[in-house]
């Protein structure tokens, strides 16, 4: 699987409607955009709603893929973008802030992960705010580049490293992690 | 040293972040499934839309070409022979008709 491959399916996409080619992308990047979506959302099944959106914003607007960067950040440009679209719109979401505060908000995401093992995760992206927790994941779960996640953000590169950089010093401070810095 | 320590606490943020690849399970179908039904949607609202109307206008358009032809009948013969040399002759037309396609055609060519 190359990015060669993935351009090759998008212009089959873009210029002959081909739905099965569409469908090799989807199951070439699906689990990338679900896990991104799975650490920014919380819940699974959210998060697997926002996805399929996700792929079906991405089937409307493929024309607009310039192929300069690569198709996965391209995705989970598109990703984010559902993710902060469905959020606005919810004002459910909303109302649990705001009621309940981050502190209850870290509980539910606790509670609501299917997996025991992604409770360290949750606890630690839940000192994060929205953009670091969402630069984060693309930086360490996704492997995107600086350059990737700035063109996934609209942000300059510049700010991408410096908000890595704040979202590891509050995770650092949160839980008293050793700093590597001073062995 | 710094970097080499930066490296440290990257592998640790990667090792945290880290998932396990999620299986397929009909996900992809779902969503191509989707996607077909949409494109059949969009490729039936035109023509459908276009049966649909044609139903709800044709009784009016009867009624209406009824009328015309009753009101054809009350104009007096004459009239119709004095305006039958203003209307514009077949190769006129047909003229006509090239000339604004060439029109169209270069206008098209300079856009590009």
């Amino acid at each position: 699987m190359s990015e060669r491959d993935d351009q090759e399916l998008v212009a089959r996409v873009v210029s002959l409607q081909d739905t099965a080619a569409f469908g090799e992308l989807i199951r070439r990047h699906q689990s990338q955009v679900r896990n991104f979506l799975r650490k920014l959302a919380g819940d699974f099944s959210v998060a697997d709603d926002l996805a399929q959106d996700c792929f079906l914003h991405a089937w409307n607007k493929l024309d607009t893929f310039s192929g300069s960067g690569s198709f996965i950040g391209w995705l989970l440009k598109v990703a984010y973008t559902t993710f902060l679209q469905s959020k606005r719109k919810s004002k459910r979401y909303a109302e649990i802030l705001e009621s309940a505060g981050r502190v209850a908000d870290l509980e539910q995401r606790t509670h609501t992960a299917a997996n025991e093992e992604t409770g360290d995760l949750d606890r630690f992206l839940a000192v994060l705010e929205e953009d670091e927790r969402a630069i984060m994941v693309m930086s360490y779960a996704c492997g995107l580049s600086h350059r990737e996640i700035g063109d996934a953000t609209d942000l300059p590169v510049g700010t991408v490293k410096s908000i890595i950089f704040r979202g590891k010093e509050k995770i650092r401070n949160t839980f008293d992690i050793q700093d590597h810095k001073h062995g | 040293m710094v970097e080499k320590m930066k490296d440290v606490d990257d592998k640790m943020l990667e090792a945290l972040f880290a998932s396990e690849p999620l299986p397929d399970n009909g996900f992809s179908e779902k969503i191509v499934g989707r996607i077909r039904r949409e494109l059949w949607l969009r490729r039936l609202t035109l023509p459908t839309a276009v049966v649909v109307g044609g139903l709800i206008a044709v009784k009016p358009l009867l009624g209406l070409a009824g009328a015309l032809l009753n009101l054809a009948s009350l104009v007096p013969q004459r009239l119709v022979e004095q305006t039958a040399g203003a209307i514009p002759s077949m190769p006129t037309v047909v003229l006509g008709a090239m000339l604004l396609v060439v029109c169209l055609v270069g206008a098209r060519g300079l856009e590009d």
